[in-house]
């Protein structure tokens, strides 16, 4: 698959404080998510790709050009960004068409597009009110307005849903989405994985500005498998289960949850856990009433390698 | 990458329509943040204050003659106070504001060049500081001539005379100020400390070093193309020549001092010095706009 954004050697100093360091990622076109907690270098990545940042060390070319400096290839980017702040003093529509113009849309087009974006943010109710009076998800929304108004091919969003609720956190998902259906490529950062996860499962991790892992989510986990695995399991007779499972030898270690009823099993070798239940269920009739596991979800394989 | 993309790319001819669209729009956002806000309130009130001290002295003293006035406020307190520090005032934010506000990522992100954001805002600056000083040099000359007795085609001339230099001044103040905000974060302090010993004491003094300075072209060429030949009791005396440090028993023809049109062309020169030398630093500079959880 063609890279969209790729980043060679690319390392990032504010003094003596790493944004990015030696950086090797190339991003493929559709939607990818960037992980990582507040201050692994999501936003230094994100701002070196929209060619705001110069590389300390390295390259960054995003649609094949450099992308520092490059006002050229900024027709073709767009960028919603973390920080909250705005020309406070303008209207909703007074933003996102005077973002269009300085795309170098005409006046017509710019109407048309702030027009059709506003719309597609689910903000023309609202557009001629002033943005200083708009609560945390409009704000959010037209700033994500201006971001798609010149229509572009690669979308940087930075923790986009930061403070929305759950209905401006739908309908900007599924601008997303949409997104990465029309074959644009989409760039999402966040530090909230469950966000992510139901966008794309093509994940990046950063943590201090390395890069911890890239690649499906399954692919991460399966660069995870030397972590072991946790795995619930409701039992009614729990004690007795644990007595059963600590002799297995895939099993780390058990701890009693005594207050919910449950078992937390650590396991090296997941699959071989879950082949040998069913038996342990038929055999000394343990009746396990769930089993569920956080390893199939983002947010374990995160908390693994953030370790 | 498609095709598509990458011609659209690489494309000079429609690059340069669609930044030349941006940048007229970016002009035009610029004068509205200068025309908004508080700041405009300050600028209105120092402004003002000229007009304000003619009307207060035509009421209280008829001793003073309407040129007199006009010498003191249009041509000294003007010239050297209040259009340099309107310049302060709007120039050293134009860039600076918006990073502070956070609101630089917003331009950066658009195909404009980075040397054309700065010259386009100070292009910006330029017509909103040019506008603003014609109009209160004419709210000036109507508070010193309006119901004194003069006829307006007497004060008139003067009038777009001495406005047409208070812009020459702002130009060249504003080009100033503009490049200072990017060589330094205090350029509001460096500003001030600079209107007050450059171009407050050392214009006043008769040595070579005003010739660094705007006022001392701003004044010969207004020496030059206006009289400031008052009546006083003792007979008519030229208020300039006194107060600028002019000596004009030696050199009456000022013949020791650089004739109008190189007074223009240094003005002009070293504007255009400024703005190339800020546009040339913002093309090259990393702004580094914070976000919550940036270094």
């Amino acid at each position: 698959m063609t890279s969209v954004v790729t980043f060679h050697e690319t390392s990032k100093w504010y003094g003596n404080v790493i944004g990015v360091n030696k950086l090797t990622l190339a991003i493929p076109a559709g939607v990818t998510g960037l992980l990582g907690p507040n201050g692994a270098g999501k936003s230094t990545l994100l701002q070196l790709a929209t060619g705001q940042l110069r590389p300390s060390q390295g390259m960054v070319r995003v649609l094949g050009e450099e992308a520092w400096n490059n006002a050229r290839l900024n027709r073709h980017l767009g960028l919603c960004p973390e920080q909250d702040r705005f020309y406070e003093w303008m209207s909703g529509w007074d933003f996102v068409y005077t973002c269009a113009r300085l795309s170098g849309l005409t006046r017509s087009a710019a109407r048309d597009a702030a027009a059709r974006t506003i719309d597609s943010v689910g903000m023309t109710k609202h557009r001629q009110r002033a943005i200083r009076g708009y609560s945390k998800g409009m704000r959010q929304r037209i700033k994500m307005a201006q971001a798609l108004v010149h229509d572009p091919q690669v979308l940087f969003l930075d923790e986009p849903f930061t403070g929305t609720d759950p209905v401006a956190r739908r309908d900007l998902m599924n601008i997303v989405t949409s997104m990465g259906t029309e074959g644009k490529s989409v760039l999402i950062s966040s530090h909230v994985l469950h966000e992510v996860q139901s966008l794309t499962s093509r994940v990046v991790l950063l943590n201090h500005g390395r890069l911890l892992a890239e690649g499906h989510v399954r692919e991460i986990r399966e660069l995870i498998d030397k972590h072991p695995h946790h795995i619930v399991l409701r039992c009614d007779r729990y004690r007795e289960l644990a007595g059963c499972l600590v002799q297995w030898p895939d099993v780390e270690g058990v701890r009693v949850l005594a207050s919910e009823g449950e078992l937390l099993v650590e396991t090296r070798s997941p699959d071989a856990f879950y082949g040998r239940l069913p038996g342990l269920s038929l055999d000394d009739g343990l009746a396990i009433e769930s089993v569920y596991s956080d390893d199939d979800h983002l947010e374990a394989v995160f908390k693994y390698l953030v370790k | 990458m498609n095709d598509a993309i990458s011609s659209a790319v690489s494309s000079p001819r429609s690059f340069g329509a669609t930044a030349f669209r941006g940048l007229v729009a970016l002009y035009l956002l610029t004068i509205r943040q200068h025309l908004h806000g508080r700041r405009w309130l300050v600028i209105g009130l120092l402004f003002l204050l000229p007009a304000a001290l003619a009307l207060m002295v035509r009421f209280t003293s008829s001793r003073i003659p309407p040129e007199g006035l006009e010498f003191m406020l249009a041509m000294m307190l003007m010239p050297q106070l209040l259009l340099p520090l309107v310049a302060l005032l709007y120039a050293s934010g134009m860039i600076q504001d918006e990073l502070e506000d956070q609101t630089f990522t917003y331009l950066l992100v658009r195909p404009l060049p980075r040397w054309a954001i700065y010259l386009a805002k100070l292009a910006a600056t330029i017509t909103t500081t040019a506008a603003l000083t014609v109009v209160f040099t004419a709210i000036t000359f109507g508070a010193i001539y309006l119901g004194a007795g003069i006829v307006a085609g007497d004060w008139m001339p003067r009038l777009v005379k001495t406005a047409a230099l208070h812009v020459l001044a702002m130009t060249a103040y504003c080009c100033l100020f503009g490049l200072v905000s990017l060589l330094t974060k205090r350029a509001q302090i460096v500003g001030v400390v600079y209107i007050a010993v450059i171009e407050g004491l050392l214009a006043n003094l008769p040595f070579g070093i005003r010739l660094i300075t705007v006022i001392y072209y701003i004044r010969l060429i207004a020496y030059r193309t206006l009289s400031y030949v008052v009546a006083t009791p003792r007979g008519p005396e030229d208020m300039a020549a006194e107060a600028w440090q002019l000596n004009i028993i030696d050199d009456p023809q000022l013949l020791l001092h650089p004739s109008p049109s190189t007074c223009l062309l240094m003005l002009l020169g070293a504007s255009v010095a400024c703005a190339c030398l800020g546009a040339r630093i913002c093309s090259q500079r990393e702004f580094h706009v914070k976000t919550p959880d940036s270094p």
